[in-house]
């Protein structure tokens, strides 16, 4: 997908940390450390629940199973970098598509079962703990603040390190946010899809009374 | 719901089906044979078990879907009907594993290319493994019994473009191809066999031997985890297992216990070996999670001039076997090519990108054309397989190290079908690479692929054919079951799945799941009749 690959390694200047990373057993350590501190530094870890409209200017009658607070402002902030051009125009209905996009996701994320949720739960508050966020995303102010500009710059460098965890966190961040984007009927018309065959919906019973 | 439905009129007519996500109290059942898992292994043993006077629970993780769900949506059914949610990866992250979770397994949700066990794959079996009654002309009837069964028969109807372009550029370049046989009765020709067949017409485990079984009177729990199998002496004297909570994914706290006399596990590559592994079963050699077999997929994407519409139509029906035993065992790995649907969710998780140019791809989507490669693994020294091993919480995960000798056949992949793809008209094409480009022609698309890094993380590589893990053999010392299924150390188990395979098949495996189980299930029949 990338015209001109490149390769964060030449602007990063600490070699004993990607050696550290490079090994899975060592990167896992890692990762573990930091959801156990962010836990405790107090990071907005636990499922958001019910999120007042207010508040998130999400739908108020969707409780949230897994995503945090946080996780959702780390969201909100890839989004439009993850979808530019794809998400609509309007601000009313770019911030209805980019709410019920999440939505999507901790629904899915939900269906991931446990040892899954686990390895995603490090990588938000890795993502979200202030110290490894400038330290492996460098990412420098918190993603509330963060332009679409600079999302997109964070995505490039997971994309093109040559840390395979990096490489990795990229693909975990983007899959799950293409399903839930690309694969809804809202966003059909994006990829030309034109949904199943109106003549089978007629003429099948689960589409019946429904 | 419509009584059309072979499932609906089942349970109106009183099946013992049982939704353990329902289940309020702990309780214990009896029955002759426990039956793990209801994939094509465990379905084909329930109904060839209960057709004999015995009596069969079937127990199923997943929960059970039928035509009332499969309303041709794809986040719906990667929800409920896969593993993990479709986030399934190796150990790593860097493969992505498609499997089935629900009643028929991955049986409900594969494509329904119906193959043969390969002579090739069949003769090695018995030379390598010590293996008898694996000739061909053994194994034939067995294979055919199946093909009656599932109704298996070469896609007459003409090949969606997706498929043809396969054809073409085969033709094109004096490549051999061939029509797939699928398991379809009155199939509507629609596309959407991974999301659960919306007419019925997919004739997997949940059309066929699953109702087989039930109308037999055998009992099935879904949304039950089979946790552990426990010994009593030298015997299996119960399962252990789980009931999941309303969500199908997070155990309620109610647990079943299951006693019986034989148990039968086919719970699939990766979970068969964890189920064994969680018991702490007898594995004197540490056979159990060896030798795993993936069928290692790459892929590459065309634009071509016309509209494909990669999401509609029969989903696979042409393949070439070109490149899958040229080489003999000994050389260079072989592949079978093939063509997968391309639905949006599914391409869009795919393919992993962002913004505009991610945009710009699935923009294209009607016009672009796939076709993948998958690798025959475990037959060649420097393709050993991967390893199952439990995690932390118990959960089997599988850690499958690509080697270099893997990696020359992902690029070899790369190139052959890049070459195809242009045979056939193809506009521009790319491999599904992090570091791949779009390329006009095969000459500058060649240099590109011979140059692109073969790593974890930068080839995508996926794999739909879970295998072995708990492999069959003659010599316990590097074997868990014999050539029955009949594992080596505990008398009162058998392994009836994928996982029995001491090799990749070398194409896709539903049929010699099936045929498999069936040979295996009648001698089962057999002995456990002898002893009453």
């Amino acid at each position: 997908m990338l015209d001109q690959p490149t390769h964060s390694a030449e602007n990063t200047p600490q070699l004993s940390r990607r050696s550290f990373l490079k090994t899975g057993v060592g990167g896992a350590l890692f990762l573990g450390t930091v959801s156990m501190t962010a836990g405790l530094s107090g990071c907005a870890t636990a499922p958001a629940g019910r999120i007042s409209a207010v508040d998130s200017r999400m739908d108020a009658g969707y409780q949230f199973k897994f995503l945090s607070k946080d996780d959702i402002a780390l969201f909100e902030a890839l989004l439009p970098a993850m979808f530019v051009g794809a998400l609509p125009e309007d601000p009313s209905e770019r911030q209805f598509e980019m709410a019920a996009t999440i939505e999507r996701i901790d629904q899915g994320i939900v269906q991931f079962g446990a040892p899954n949720q686990k390895e995603l739960r490090k990588l938000f508050d890795l993502l979200n703990f202030a110290p490894t966020r400038i330290l492996l995303a460098r990412v420098w102010s918190d993603w509330p603040s963060v332009t679409t500009k600079e999302a997109d710059a964070f995505l490039n460098r997971w994309r093109d390190s040559s840390i395979g965890l990096l490489n990795n966190g990229y693909i975990a961040l983007t899959k799950i946010s293409n399903v839930a984007f690309y694969g809804h009927e809202n966003q059909w018309h994006l990829s030309g899809y034109p949904g199943p065959p109106v003549w089978m919906m007629d003429a099948l019973p689960q589409f019946k009374n429904a | 719901m419509s009584m059309n439905d072979p499932i609906a009129r089942g349970l109106a007519s009183g099946w013992n089906v049982v939704d353990a996500r329902k289940l309020t109290q702990n309780q214990t059942v009896e029955a002759d044979v426990v039956v793990i898992g209801t994939g094509a292994g465990g379905g084909t043993t329930a109904e060839i078990l209960s057709k004999q006077g015995l009596s069969i629970i079937l127990v199923e993780e997943g929960g059970l879907y039928y035509q009332k769900d499969f309303k041709m949506d794809e986040q719906t059914a990667y929800a409920t009907l896969y593993q993990e949610g479709m986030s399934r990866t190796t150990a790593d992250g860097a493969i992505s594993i498609l499997q089935g979770r629900c009643v028929g397994g991955s049986t409900t949700v594969n494509w329904t290319s119906s193959f043969r066990t390969p002579d090739q794959t069949l003769n090695y079996w018995s030379q390598k493994f010590g293996l008898e009654g694996f000739a061909p002309d053994v194994m034939a009837p067995w294979f055919q019994g199946r093909e009656e069964r599932h109704n298996m028969a070469p896609w007459m109807t003409p090949p969606n473009l997706n498929n043809d372009i396969l054809r073409q550029g085969c033709d094109a370049l004096g490549y051999s191809w061939k029509t797939i046989p699928r398991n379809v009765n009155g199939c509507w020709n629609s596309g959407y066999c991974g999301v659960g067949c919306p007419t019925n017409a997919k004739l997997g485990s949940l059309m066929t031997t699953i109702p087989g079984a039930l109308d037999n009177q055998a009992q099935m729990f879904h949304g039950l985890r089979a946790e552990r199998l426990v010994m009593k002496q030298d015997r299996i004297d119960h399962l252990q297992a789980t009931a999941m909570g309303s969500d199908g994914v997070t155990p309620s706290g109610v647990t079943v216990t299951l006693k019986a006399n034989h148990f039968v596990v086919a719970a699939s590559a990766i979970g068969s070996p964890g189920l064994l592994l969680r018991s702490d079963l007898p594995d004197p050699h540490n056979r159990v999670g060896k030798r795993s077999f993936i069928h290692p997929v790459s892929a590459t994407v065309a634009r071509m001039p016309a509209k494909v519409e990669p999401f509609y139509g029969a989903p696979q029906s042409i393949y070439s076997d070109e490149f899958n035993f040229k080489n003999g065992h000994d050389g260079p790995i072989g592949y079978k090519l093939e063509v997968p649907p391309l639905h949006p969710g599914m391409a869009a998780g795919v393919v992993p990108g962002h913004g505009q140019q991610q945009r710009d791809n699935l923009g294209q989507l009607p016009w672009l054309q796939s076709v993948i490669a998958l690798l025959r693994d475990g037959f060649h020294p420097e393709s050993p397989g991967g390893t199952v091993s439990l995690r932390d919480d118990g959960s089997p995960a599988l850690d499958y190290p690509m080697t270099d000798y893997l990696w020359k056949g992902i690029r070899q992949s790369y190139l052959d079908m890049a070459e195809i793809q242009f045979a056939a008209g193809a506009e521009a094409v790319q491999a599904i690479h992090m570091d791949a480009a779009w390329h006009t022609s095969w000459k500058e698309a060649k240099a590109a692929i011979n140059e692109l890094p073969m790593k974890p993380h930068r080839a995508r590589i996926f794999t739909a054919h879970q295998m072995g893990g708990c492999g069959m053999g003659s010599n316990p010392e590097e074997s868990v079951v014999n050539g029955f299924g009949e594992h080596h150390h505990v008398a009162n188990l058998s392994i009836h799945d994928a996982s029995i395979f001491p090799t990749s098949i070398g194409a896709n495996p539903q049929l010699s799941v099936y045929a498999l189980a069936a040979r295996n299930s009648v001698r089962l029949a057999q002995k456990l009749a002898a002893k009453s």
